[in-house]
Order: C-alpha cells, then structure tokens, then sequence
C-alpha cells in the first residue's frame, strides 16, 4: 500500500516539476533584453501568419530559443549529475564542482582550446571529460575510499579542484592571447549559444543521462552495504564506475557549454529530495526537469537583471547557492 | 715637472670643472630608463628620449628598436626591475600593486612615474609632455602633439559621421566599451551613436557585456574587432548565428582592427582615427 502512495506521489511530483519547467521555459522564451509581442511569439513558433518581422523572428530562433535550449541542458545535467555523485560518495555534500570534476573538465578544455580546438564541437566535451574524469580518480584517491568521511572526501575535492583551477590560470597567464576568451568562461555564461553547440550538447547529455536513468534503481542499492547490494544482484563497483562516469561526461559537457556554473548541482537535488521527502535515485528524472527549470530560470535573470548588459549567470547560481550550501552542512551537523 | 706645477695643474683643472658645472646638470635628466608601458615606450622614442631608454617590457613591441626584454608590466618585479640599475622607472598605475612597486624602488634611490592610463585624448597629450619633461624633449614633444591634434582635426572634420550606429566588439562574448572609455570617447569625437551605451549603467568603469538579442535589435551599421588580433575575423562574424540581419553584416561594414594600434595612447593613436574614419565613411 505504502509503495503504492509513494509511486503516485513521486509521479505527482514529476508532473508538478514538469508543469514548473514549461512555466519557466515560457517566460523565458517570451521576456528577454527586447520585448516582443507575445501573441506573435506563439504565431511564429505555431508557423502562423501574423508573427514577427524578419529580424524579431531571427532574434527569437536563432538567439533566445537555443539559449534557453542550452540552459534547460546544462541545468540538467549539472543537477542529475549532482544527485548521482551524492548517492555513490554517499555524501549529501558532494557536486561536481567541490569534487574537482568541473575544474578538471575546465583544465581539459582549456588545454583542448590551447590546442586549436576552437569553439564548441564534437571533441571539446570529450577533452572536458577526460579531465574531469582524472580529478574524481584523484578526488577519489586522495581521500582513500568511496565512503570515506564527508569532510576528507570534501578537502580533497576542494585540494584537487584548486590544483586544477591553478594550471588553468598558470596557462591562461602564459597565453592570455589565445585564451583570452577562457577568462568570461570562468565565470559561466550562456551569452554565445547557437543551435549548433545545443546539438552537440543535447547528444552527449541526453546520452549520459538516458545512462543514469537506466541505472536509478541500482543506484539505491548503493545506498545498501556491499553484501546487501550482492544479494540484490548488484555488483556496487560496476554501478559505481559507470555513474560516475556518465555524471562525469553529462558535467564535462555542460562546462565545455557554457563555462563553470557553481551550485546547481547541489541546490537542485536537495530541493527535490525535499520535496518528495525521501532520497531514491527513482526521482532522477526529477530532479533533471529541476535543474532544467532552476537554470532557465536564473539564465533568465542573467539576461534581464542588468539588460541591456549581460550579468554572469555563474555568479546569480553562486548568490542562491552558496547560502543554500551553508544551510545543508549546518542541518547535517544539528543531526544526531 | 715640480711638484708646485702639478698643484696648479690640478687647481687648473679643477677649476675648468667649476667653470663648465652646468654641464653636470644633464645628470638629473634619466639615462636609464625602464619602460614598463607599451604607450610609454612609445612616447619615448617619438619624443627623441629612446636611446635613454634601456629596457622595456615584453609588451613593448613598437618601434621595433625599443629594448623589449622579458620584464613584466602587469606584474612589475621589484628585483628584476632593479637589476638593470635604472634611474627612472615608468610603470603603469594599473599594474599589481603599482604603488608597493614605486615604494620599494624610490627606497632603491630610483626615481619612479606612475603612469595613470589616460581617459582622453588630452590625457595623451599630457602624458607626452609629463615624459618630454622628465627627459628633457620638450621642442620635439611639443612639435609632436601638435602634429598629432592638427591630423586628428582633420580627420574628424572629414569623416564626422553623425548617429551612424557602431558596436565596439572587445571579445566574442559581446564585451565592449562605452563612450565614457578612452577608446569610446575616440568613436564619440566623430558623432557617432554607441550601441553600448544604453548599457552604460551596468559597468562603471565603461566596459560591459551586451546580451545577444540587444545587439541583434539595435543594428550597428559598422562594426570594430578589436578582437580581431585573437582571431575572431569578418567572415566570423558573418557567420554567427542570426548575424546576417545586422546592417554591418549586411553591408560588409566589419572593421578588422590592428592589433595594439586601438590599444595604446602613444602617437600612433592618430592612424587609429583615419582607421575609425574611413571605415564610417563607408556607411551611406
């Protein structure tokens, strides 16, 4: 009976999330630095008559939409990966960003950049992963186990991170001419989205999260001992490797996108655990449409706060975030 | 020889030093001077002051005499600074920690000039004369800025260009400069409207981050790549996204800018205004 409440409630609460996601994606579509007419916004996306001109409609398609497009992506993926990396360090403070993988997917890209690859393609996000993938491996064994305690798992993250975050600088200093653009990215920004790197975005983060959803169920077993977790037929390590390393690309990916974006990763999956009121790795989809919405939502802002300027999403993500992060390591430690 | 003749001889000689001393004052006008400006080097050497200067920093690629060495104008090092035993060092007010660096080396005994990047053509031509004083060339420098101002009047008479829209492109994330900078000042002089400076509330020191849809609606009919010496080229441009409806693009009115030239307030400034001119003249 249980069981029953709590699936028609978990469906319950994807829907809400769903319906907050089309909100969100909504207004961004019809608000932005130029207003334009709402009824023609929903003409021209309808291929009706009576839209906008030619130059509103190219604003529309060619620059707001696959902004927001981006946005939705890169939200996801940083908040699905979040949850996952929560669930196999099995520590509620783990993100992609205190756990290295983003300033090591940044190093990678940088040193991708610096090798001539210009712009977001098909090879950026892989450079991205291989170095994201190498700073949870040292994370990882920096910290000397996967349950190893929150706060030696959290130093190392942070020591690996800032030892990534320093090459990155050092040949930023060496070749400030060819990096030159590294440096608004290290912010995070969606100011230069086109179709084309939503593409390669969508097929990488699609991929890596079509990964993790196939595998949400044996990620709870995670949440078991190693015995428990064999006698369900899970082999731990196995699942392990492969969420963290779909959590890995879907990261890699959204920082090759659009530069380090802080915070989302942490703020989103504890909202939905929140909400639902129990932490299973079935609300994953969830927890994907949150980001999705929370991101549109702050790229919103980022566009019109300071319009016709631009204000670094990153730094609206870190406003809301930081706080929020503050929040949930002093609630764990009031726990008995 | 008696010892008496060779007392005289030295008083003789002593007193000839005495006679022509004067000549001892050339000494308080530097002879070793470190550069730690582009612009300033610049100055310098079209001022007639470049053999004083001994080195420059890594930055300081023009005139192509001008001593460059590895020196850091960014992050001017006390040490190295002071291995070449300059008597005058210039360094940029907006370096790390200028004014730490100009105490530790007056302390060395080393006269020091900050130098404050002008907000204006004036600023230039107060900066030429500030170096033609410490060096002692102020006919030439004089001569220099009048030279300067005569072909800037003249080039602005020419190509005036009122309300014709420009954008400024400072990087391909849409960084760019309003017409309280110095180079945006340079674009006002010639009547034209800014596309940045609706945004000018956003960023006080005059260089903000556009969004996308504003520059896609405000149509600049020409558009300047300073960015164009980091490889972000015309064809580039043309090629974003949505891009085709910008009148510039349309028009092929993108300007590729030099590299430095648009960059640093020494004389050549000047061939930066033919460069901003001609390309306005374009426009009809």
């Amino acid at each position: 009976m249980k069981t029953e409440i709590e699936r028609i409630w978990h469906w319950r609460s994807t829907a809400l999330v769903t319906a907050v996601l089309l909100t969100v994606g909504l207004l961004a579509v019809s608000f932005g630095p130029v207003n334009l007419d709402f009824a023609k916004i929903v003409k021209t996306l309808l291929g009706m008559d009576g839209g906008l001109s030619s130059l509103d409609r190219t604003l529309l398609l060619e620059i707001r939409l696959p902004r927001v497009a981006l946005a939705a992506l890169v939200g996801a993926a940083l908040a699905t990966s979040g949850a996952v990396y929560q669930t196999v360090f099995r520590n509620p403070l783990a993100d992609p960003y205190l756990l290295g993988a983003a300033a090591g997917a940044g190093l990678g890209a940088t040193i991708a950049i610096l090798g001539g690859q210009n712009g977001f393609h098909a090879a950026l996000p892989l450079f991205a992963f291989l170095g994201g993938v190498l700073a949870v491996i040292a994370t990882f064994f920096v910290s000397g186990s996967f349950y190893a305690d929150p706060r030696s798992l959290l130093l190392s993250g942070i020591a690996v991170g800032s030892f990534a975050t320093a090459i990155q600088t050092y040949l930023h200093q060496r070749h400030s001419a060819v990096l030159r653009t590294v440096y608004s990215w290290i912010l995070g920004e969606l100011t230069v989205a086109d179709w084309d790197t939503v593409k390669w975005a969508s097929i990488y983060i699609f991929f890596s999260l079509l990964i993790l959803f196939s595998i949400a169920k044996k990620l709870d077993g995670l949440m078991l001992s190693d015995e428990e977790a064999y006698s369900l037929g899970i082999h731990p390590n196995r699942i392990r490797i492969i969420a963290v390393g779909a959590a890995t690309l879907a990261t890699a990916t959204a920082v090759s996108a659009s530069g380090l974006i802080g915070f989302v990763g942490i703020v989103v999956p504890h909202l939905v655990r929140g909400l639902l009121h129990r932490a299973t790795n079935r609300a994953l989809l969830t927890v994907s449409l949150a980001g999705a919405a929370f991101l549109v939502l702050a790229d919103l802002g980022a566009r019109t706060l300071l319009a016709p300027a631009e204000l670094p999403i990153g730094v609206l993500t870190a406003f809301v975030g930081a706080p929020f992060f503050l929040f949930v390591l002093r609630a764990r430690r009031l726990q008995p | 020889m008696s010892s008496k003749f060779l007392s005289k001889f030295v008083i003789a000689l002593f007193s000839f030093t005495l006679i022509f001393a004067p000549n001892a004052q050339a000494k308080e006008y530097p002879k070793r001077i470190v550069s730690l400006s582009p612009s300033a080097t610049e100055i310098f050497f079209a001022i007639g002051a470049g053999k004083q200067v001994i080195a420059a920093d890594s930055y300081s690629n023009f005139p192509t005499t001008a001593p460059k060495t590895d020196l850091s104008a960014f992050d001017p090092n006390v040490e190295a600074i002071a291995a070449y035993k300059p008597d005058l060092v210039l360094l940029s007010a907006d370096s790390n920690k200028s004014a730490e660096v100009a105490d530790a080396l007056k302390k060395l005994g080393i006269k020091v000039i900050l130098e404050k990047a002008p907000t204006n053509i004036q600023g230039v031509y107060n900066e030429i004369g500030q170096l033609a004083t410490a060096t002692n060339h102020r006919t030439k420098a004089k001569k220099l800025v009048r030279n300067m101002q005569d072909k800037i009047a003249k080039t602005i008479r020419k190509y005036r260009a009122p309300n014709v829209r420009i954008f400024h492109e400072i990087d391909n994330t849409y960084y760019t400069a309003t017409s309280n900078t110095f180079i945006g000042g340079i674009y006002k002089s010639f009547g034209v409207t800014n596309i940045a400076d609706a945004a000018a509330g956003a960023d006080k020191s005059g260089y903000p981050q556009l969004t996308a849809e504003y520059l896609l609606k405000s149509d600049p009919q020409v558009i300047f790549l300073a960015d164009a010496q980091y490889g972000e080229g015309a064809a580039m441009v043309k090629a974003r996204a949505g891009w085709s409806e910008i009148s510039a693009v349309k028009n092929g009115n993108i300007v590729e800018l030099p590299a430095d030239i648009p960059s640093r307030w020494g004389p050549r400034i000047v061939d930066f205004y033919s460069i901003v001119g001609k390309a306005l003249s374009a426009v009809k």
